[in-house]
């Protein structure tokens, strides 16, 4: 299979249930303040499940931004290289075919994705809702700055 | 006497628990719940109109294009819209792409693990996988050497430790029936549909801007069509579109299709199990004038009732009398009273959980036990998706349904009462998706027709401007996604949205018992499935995977582990 070199950098999250749409807010802020630099292309992955497998192979690089419900304080941001669907922290996608088994689909293909994961920690129930509590929102242009950081 | 506990069921999109009563190895009882909550038709109310489309779509991350659709059609119907004909046309492309691609998946990555043992498949012959599959079809990649190759990649996988997407599967079932042989052919293609269906899905993107979420416009579509001009939908975009509609025809031929009519053999007992409701509805879509002519859809609406295929009921979504919501055993509360029926345009979603502090053994039966309402048409529990729109298309005399039903039924030797079961569902699906990959066709064809003739026109500006608008208008907007009749319900005032309700396709089938104790389709469904051994309860994913459940908009996951409980209860 032939990838593009460069990055995709996917944002992952519902956007109407809060805090679980951080990942989808923080391309938002992406597209708002800084055009993608060469090779580099943002994408709203929402809640897409296997829609994200062509994305997910498309370029040599992909970094994925989602929220996780894993125990830490809320904003809590960590930087993970998930290999299998078992690297992965507990997400929130209501799909059961979800990124984890794109990961593990993508590796039976022969092709794993060199993925880096921005994990953003939240608490449940998040509010349903467009906005964001206030310590996510406080994380998001800090983490668009981190994910920039990682193209150089 | 045993109750039997699966939440969640897995390989569903959202989150569906099964309670079931199995008494000498069969399904006496039956309790369906969804057990995460939502409702975000709150977050709708007072936003304009013409944005309810971009909020509707993140329902869900699988049916993102239904949903706008829906939702445009329900503003467009409710201001008196039209759109222009090629937007209808890329509209029913959209529609086409969503239902085909949805259709592929759930056969091969949700629903053939209940009839495919992949652990099986380490045992297989390469040799003879490649016999039977030159056989059945003349799809090129059938060489041992492939089948080896599939072979021997699934065994890295497997002693990898990492089950991954083959996880909680009850390998090893007495119910799996096919030869190892035909279970890695099956297995070949399960991994070839994750590569296909990829490409598919960009006509999302050519037409919509983006994909899992495109967009889409009131009055129209928000592309404009230019032959010569680049960033348009230009003569190269239409061309790549076309070559992705020629391979998928190709793939559900060749592959889908095949394999379909190659496992079924093995699985005819489930001819007879799984039928359920006798009543099935469809709202019917793809026009082949405009939406404004029910008369033009491909897929007819109407509803047919005890399975009487000589008389088709016409279904209206605006008759306050035709469909109503019930909360008898849902946990949401009326304020006039739990026992009313609401049509959709006076809906109300006031939460009222009155289930079990979770984690629970069992739910409270007797009274509200599911997040989701309770639909009726005309006071009639229905089935709705595939099987629904075939049925419906058949008995309205649409020949290319007939044709393509009776020659299928005669080739598995099967008579028409085949099609009421969990064979006949997924067996419909099957049919359905190679009717509408050739209607997909027919849809571009025409498209390219106008763009030749001149006409590129794809928006409808007219009714654009709010103070055109009359100071309230009620609409509907119907549609099918992949798994049976969606719809949205608006209530429009000063502007902005009163009132927005959606009831989608799981709400139908998945939904509890009604006021009257009578079962909707899920419950109705698994009386009288056997099942061999209560700690591997396959049977019951067979039935309720038949249906293709999608929770995902009807209720909202709050589990992070994605834990899988099963448990069984032997009282």
């Amino acid at each position: 299979m032939t990838r593009e070199s460069g990055t995709t950098i996917i944002g992952i999250g519902n956007l109407l249930m809060g805090d679980e749409g951080v990942g989808v807010h923080v391309i938002r802020h992406l597209e708002r303040t800084a055009p993608p630099p060469p090779g580099t292309e943002y994408l709203d992955g929402g809640t897409g499940g296997l829609h994200l497998l062509e994305p997910l192979q498309a370029r040599t690089r992909t970094v994925i931004i989602d929220a996780t419900a894993d125990g830490r304080p809320p904003g809590t941001v960590r930087r993970l290289t998930p290999r299998f669907s078992s690297d992965y922290p507990a997400t929130l996608t209501a799909h059961d075919i979800g990124l984890k088994d794109l990961l593990d689909a993508a590796y039976i293909l022969g092709d794993p994705p060199d993925v880096t994961l921005f994990a953003v920690s939240i608490t449940l129930p998040s509010k349903l809702g467009t906005e964001l509590s206030d310590p996510i929102a406080a994380v998001v242009p800090g983490m668009a700055e981190r994910v920039l950081n990682e193209l150089d | 006497m045993a109750r039997i506990v699966v939440d969640p069921v897995t390989r569903i999109e959202g989150h569906l628990r099964i309670e079931a009563t199995v008494e000498d190895g069969v399904i006496t009882d039956a309790y369906s719940a969804g057990t995460m909550v939502r409702g975000f038709e709150k977050i709708l109310k007072g936003r304009d109109p013409r944005d309810a489309w971009a909020f509707t779509e993140r329902a869900c991350g699988v049916c993102t294009t239904v949903h706008a659709l829906a939702s445009v059609r329900t503003v467009e119907d409710a201001l008196g819209i039209s759109v222009p004909r090629n937007a209808e046309l890329i509209r029913n492309l959209m529609f086409c792409t969503q239902m085909v691609q949805d259709h592929v998946v759930h056969f091969y990555h949700l629903h053939a693990l209940d009839w495919v043992d992949v652990v099986s498949c380490l045992s297989a012959d390469p040799k003879e996988t490649s016999r039977i599959a030159k056989s059945i079809s003349p799809w090129p990649k059938t060489s041992p050497a492939y089948f080896a190759a599939v072979q021997n990649r699934l065994k890295t996988f497997v002693e990898s430790g990492q089950l991954g997407i083959f996880a909680n599967g009850y390998w090893g079932h007495p119910a799996y029936k096919l030869p190892a042989e035909v279970n890695l052919l099956a297995v070949a293609h399960y991994l070839e549909a994750l590569e296909w269906q990829k490409e598919l899905v960009k006509i999302h993107a050519i037409f919509g801007g983006k994909n899992p979420h495109p967009n889409y416009l009131v009055g129209g579509v928000p592309c404009s069509i230019n032959t010569e001009e680049v960033g348009t939908i230009n003569t190269e975009r239409l061309n790549h579109v076309g070559s992705l509609i020629n391979e998928a025809i190709t793939f559900v031929e060749q592959v889908y299709i095949p394999d379909l009519l190659a496992v079924a053999p093995f699985y005819l007992d489930w001819a007879s199990v799984g039928g359920g409701l006798p009543n099935y509805l469809c709202y019917g879509d793809l026009p082949t004038k405009s939406y404004a002519e029910i008369d033009s859809f491909k897929f007819p609406r109407g509803a047919i009732l005890d399975r009487n295929l000589a008389e088709v009921h016409e279904v209206n979504g605006r008759d306050a009398e035709e469909i109503k919501e019930y909360v008898a055993h849902s946990w949401y509360r009326y304020e006039r009273g739990d026992e009313a029926g609401l049509h959709p345009w006076d809906g109300e979603t006031e939460f009222d959980y009155t289930g079990p502090k979770p984690p629970y053994e069992q739910l409270d039966v007797e009274g509200k036990y599911s997040w989701l309402k309770t639909p009726r048409w005309k006071d009639h529990p229905m089935e709705v998706g595939p099987l629904s729109r075939m049925l419906v298309a058949y008995a309205s005399g649409h020949t290319d349904v007939q044709e393509l039903v009776n020659e299928t039924l005669g080739r598995l030797d099967a008579p028409v009462t085949a099609l009421f079961s969990t064979l006949g569902r997924t067996a419909a699906r099957g049919l359905e998706t190679k009717l509408v990959v050739h209607w997909m066709k027919e849809f571009y064809d025409a498209l390219i027709a106008n763009v030749k003739a001149g006409q590129t026109r794809t928006f409808n500006d007219e009714k654009w401007d709010p103070s055109t608008w009359p100071a309230t208008a009620e609409g509907v907007g119907m549609t099918e996604a992949p798994r049976g009749a969606l719809a949205h319900w608006i209530r429009i005032s000063g502007g902005k949205i009163d009132n927005y309700q959606l009831v989608v396709p799981t709400t139908w089938n998945g939904s509890p018992r009604d006021a009257k104790g009578r079962r909707s389709a899920f419950e109705a469904s698994l009386i009288g499935t056997p099942v061999a051994n209560i700690d591997q309860p396959l049977e019951i994913l067979r039935t309720i995977h038949s249906f293709d459940p999608c929770i995902a908009c009807a209720v909202h996951l709050y589990d992070p582990d994605g834990k899988h409980v099963h448990q069984v209860n032997v009282c």
